[in-house]
């Protein structure tokens, strides 16, 4: 075996197999690799070319450490998805220079599609997808150039038949991903770091907000059953904020705890689905008192729902929100409320003061808020995109000053006031209204739709939510941010190619909005096709979610397909060619039933020979019709008119044959 | 003319015993203007057949021994000068003889090997500028040993593709054997055979080769083997069309031995094997010696009609 060679073309589908897999890979690796990659292949086709040698043991392990080293310095690590992958990928580079025989060239192809595979832990949507297909063909093209022989010259030939394999599998690869079972992984592996991810963070300083509404990528779609609600309903929470340090909110752990919240909900449900785009955080969307019954998420004290995985790919989930929600109506505990009322000791004199001021003039917490909304109504206050920068005493500088801010300054500085009056509050963060995707029906939420707005807890009626952005620009809730930006003009002013900035445009408007319903119906139903939907799905075509009923299904299909393609099979040949042809097949099928029929490779006097002693009484008809086939077929250049006496020939030969075979003559054995 | 042609074949039949097939062969690749390959062990007989159709048919008749030492000169013969006349005369070679056995000519260097090879295939020689034609009828007998390959230069592929044909004589049947032992000594019966077919006559019967009918439906068969040959996985490399060629005039002159104006499939599954067993490699063979046995699959593999 050491003797065989890997063949010119197999060896040229192998190295383009290569480019194709480690492409979509390239992107996330330093550029040596590619150089390396470059310098692997021009080394392995000079091997093939017989002008260098293979490189030899000391050199070889060498290669190894350098690797490793090389894996270790760019990726901080040996271990973890990253560096494991990238260590897997120049491995697979290395292999070409100890790739000797068939044997090897396996080796590599079968790593080959493993690769393919590993690049769906990154990425998983459709452009990728359909590229990976592309990598797919090539890498059984390459699996079939091995098989040919080395002197065949036709590379084409081998992408082609790749390329049919590859669709003949297309229904079984869609049967295994219907029926094969989603079993729960044995282990889970960290799923690359995504720290570099736009998105809410889990604080709020000034401007965090007004910057993250600069980028156009999308956040998270949502559907719901039935009707969208308005957007002024479309308060999409995430974060909860409760501590203030003077600048900056951020969460208070002992808020969050999982413990059950009073909740008291009535009215019309709304139920929704979201499928959130990766962050690789774990908080998630819900409207305000949801319930969720998916397994993956837990809700916790402060009415936000956490996945129990960061996001490291999209995530769905759905939950239902009610019409009338009624939050911690009861009351709050001690430690709860000190910890709500917590303010920095020494920041923003001038705003304590106005409070003070505020809660002398207004006997109820809900008079207080209200005219604390009033206040922002009634005073020139500027909703901006671009806040002047703040100092020390940010709240202060902010209400009697600049009097210009994005919504996180109006939720800051009005619960900063609030608390400073005696008034439980927080901050929420989140996200507002939406796109609506008429094509699809669902909303479409980017990150400049990200909010920040309050809650504050009033005795008697709980949690209550509150908007002081709303009663600045109330455009910004009811037709979405870049209404509100228009007289401004800096909506998505930093990002000049994203295609929502182009929604005026009728057409380019509608490509994005089909392209964007493909790709969530590729999460919806493909993506997110989990045990659950795959139980659904059963139940709604079988009427049945057992297993084993599922088995007996699946197995009798898979019989039935193989009992038609046996009856294909056994099916009497289609005759077909020339008169003679015809003839010959139908004589032969004759023959067969008798044990007679024409053997491989046998010409017709051979087989009239053979007829001749197998059925000495026929031998008549068998020299009449074969010596007129053999004159019709070769005696003359093209067939003449002994065509017609074929027929008659055939006829009499068949009417002549006898039911079953006569027992061999005895001196006929040869 | 034709009984002149079957009355060779008993001839030669008789101080061959036993071969007949082979010795049908061998005159099938002379009507069909053919040289032939014959890769057997030493004693064969090789050198006897190629005697015995040399008398018969009336051709002179040269032996070649070729040895690694053997120069074109010697095949095709040199100029000498001439004292009296103050002039080169040309001493013809060998090859101008009628039928030439060039036997073990793997052992000569590619050089000499090519001379030969390319006198068959022009039909003629050039020395020191001047063309000069070969006899007509002109033959060539080539054998070589399939054991101790050591100090030979083996013919390369493109070589080989020359000889229209490649036979094994291989050992006589036990019958055969004995009759050989217990008749006379081959040189008597070899003296004894006379010539049956003047030149004229071969000429004659060569002619009448390219007449034999091959219909359609038979070229279609010609067509699907070698079409198989090169799909299939099996073969390194497919049949040439030389290799078609000499398979469809192979059966012919076949056919004609078999006193039939037509070819029918049974002809040409007859020569297969001697035209394309050498032209033929197996894919996962690299030595080359299993053409004999991938002949036998083509057959098997195409349907004849």
């Amino acid at each position: 075996m050491s003797a065989a060679l890997i063949p010119r073309n197999a060896l040229a589908w192998l190295l383009s197999a290569q480019v194709v897999v480690l492409l979509p890979h390239l992107t996330r690796l330093p550029w040596w690799v590619a150089v390396l990659w470059l310098g692997c292949a021009a080394w392995r086709v000079q091997i093939q070319r017989m002008r260098w040698g293979y490189p030899g043991r000391i050199l070889r392990t060498a290669g190894l450490l350098l690797t490793g080293v090389a894996v270790f310095f760019s990726q901080g690590t040996l271990i973890g998805l990253d560096a494991t992958v990238m260590l897997l990928l120049l491995l697979f580079m290395l292999k070409l220079l100890e790739m000797r025989n068939p044997r090897d060239a396996l080796v590599v192809i079968y790593l080959g599609f493993f690769i393919l595979a590993t690049a769906f832990l990154f990425d998983q949507g459709i452009p990728l997808t359909l590229y990976q297909c592309v990598g797919a063909v090539v890498l059984v093209a390459a699996l079939i150039g091995l098989q040919q022989s080395p002197a065949r010259n036709d590379p084409w030939r081998a992408l082609r038949s790749a390329a049919a394999m590859l669709l003949q599998a297309l229904p079984l690869m869609l049967l295994m991903f219907l029926f094969f079972p989603r079993l729960a992984p044995l282990w889970t592996i960290n799923l690359p770091s995504t720290e570099s991810r736009t998105g809410l963070s889990d604080t709020m300083g000034p401007a965090d907000i007004a910057n993250l509404a600069q980028s156009p990528e999308l956040a998270f779609r949502a559907s719901f059953e039935g009707d969208i609600p308005p957007p002024s309903r479309l308060y999409w929470r995430a974060l909860t904020l409760s501590r203030f340090d003077g600048r900056v909110w951020s969460q208070d752990r002992l808020l969050e705890r999982r413990q059950p919240l009073a909740v008291e909900r009535s009215g019309a449900t709304l139920d929704y689905q979201v499928i959130a785009q990766p962050t690789g955080r774990n908080w998630l969307y819900s409207l305000p008192g949801s319930v969720s019954d998916s397994p993956e998420l837990r809700a916790l004290r402060d009415d936000t729902l956490r996945a129990k995985r960061p996001l490291s790919s999209t995530f769905g989930y759905t939950a239902t929100a009610f019409e009338r929600v009624q939050r911690q109506r009861d009351g709050l505990t001690e430690d709860e409320r000190q910890r709500l009322l917590q303010l920095p000791e020494d920041s923003d004199p001038r705003s304590r003061a106005w409070a003070e001021e505020l809660r002398q003039r207004h006997a109820s917490d809900a008079e207080l808020v209200n005219a604390l909304l009033r206040h922002f109504n009634q005073q020139p206050f500027h909703y901006t995109l671009r806040p002047p920068t703040l100092g020390r005493h940010s709240n202060d500088e902010f209400l009697f000053d600049t009097r210009r801010g994005f919504c996180e300054h109006y939720a800051g500085a009005m619960t900063f006031v609030l608390r400073a009056a005696g008034i439980p509050a927080r901050v929420v963060t989140g996200y507002q209204g939406g796109e609506l995707n008429p094509r699809g029906g669902y909303l479409l939420v980017h990150q400049f739709d990200a909010h920040a707005w309050i809650e504050a807890w009033l005795p008697g009626q709980g949690w209550q939510s509150f908007d002081p952005t709303f009663q600045v620009a109330p455009s910004r809730i009811e037709r979405g941010l870049e209404e509100a930006m228009r007289e401004e003009g800096s909506f998505l002013a930093d990002a000049p190619l994203a295609g929502s900035r182009y929604r005026d445009i009728g057409w380019v408007n509608n490509l994005r909005l089909t392209w964007d319903d493909i790709n969530y119906q590729w999460q919806l139903r493909v993506l997110n096709f989990q045990s659950e939907e795959q139980l659904a799905l059963f139940k709604r075509w079988l009427g049945t979610a057992d297993w084993r009923r599922i088995g007996v299904l699946v197995l009798s299909l898979v019989g039935l397909v193989m009992v038609v393609q046996a009856l294909i099979w056994l099916r009497p040949r289609r005759l077909s060619g020339s008169p003679a042809q015809l003839a010959w097949q139908q004589l032969d099928q004759r023959l067969c039933k008798l044990g007679l029929g024409v053997r491989a490779g046998e010409g017709p006097r051979d087989w009239q020979q053979r007829l001749r002693q197998a059925l000495p009484q026929q031998r008549a008809a068998i020299d009449g019709f074969f010596d007129r086939f053999v004159e019709q077929s070769y005696a003359q250049r093209q067939p003449g008119e002994a065509q017609a006496q074929l027929k008659p020939a055939l006829q009499t030969l068949l009417r002549s044959l006898p039911r079953r075979r006569p027992p061999a003559p005895s001196q006929a054995l040869d | 003319m034709k009984d002149a042609l079957s009355a060779a074949q008993d001839a030669i039949d008789k101080v061959l015993l036993g071969k007949s097939q082979s010795i049908k062969l061998a005159l099938a690749c002379i009507l069909a203007k053919g040289h032939l390959l014959i890769e057997d062990l030493p004693g064969m007989g090789k050198t006897t057949l190629s005697q015995a159709l040399a008398r018969v048919l009336g051709m002179s008749y040269q032996r070649i021994q070729f040895t690694s030492d053997l120069l074109p000169g010697d095949i095709l013969g040199t100029s000498v000068f001439d004292r009296n006349s103050a002039q080169f005369v040309f001493h013809p070679g060998p090859i101008f003889a009628e039928l030439i056995l060039a036997d073990e000519i793997n052992r000569a260097t590619p050089k000499s090997q090519s001379a030969l090879l390319e006198a068959m295939e022009e039909g003629q020689v050039t020395v020191d500028g001047a063309t000069r034609q070969l006899p007509d009828p002109f033959f060539v007998i080539a054998t070589q040993n399939p054991v101790s390959q050591s100090g030979t230069f083996a013919l390369p592929e493109s070589q080989l593709d020359r000889f229209l044909m490649r036979l094994s004589l291989g050992y006589p049947s036990e019958a055969a054997e004995k009759n050989l032992l217990m008749g006379a000594e081959r040189r008597t019966r070899l003296d004894a055979v006379e010539p049956l077919l003047g030149h004229e006559q071969l000429r004659a019967l060569q002619a009448q080769v390219p007449q034999v009918t091959a219909s359609e439906a038979l070229i279609d068969y010609i067509l699907r083997l070698v079409n198989h040959t090169r799909n299939s996985d099996s073969c390194a490399w497919g049949l040439s069309p030389r290799a078609s060629l000499g398979l469809l005039a192979a059966a012919r002159a076949w056919a004609m031995l078999e006193q039939r104006h037509y070819v029918i499939p049974e002809d040409v599954q007859a020569v297969l094997p001697a035209v394309v067993s050498h032209r033929l490699r197996a894919t996962n063979d690299p030595t080359g010696h299993g053409g004999d046995s991938l002949a036998r699959w083509l057959l098997n593999e195409v349907s004849p009609v």
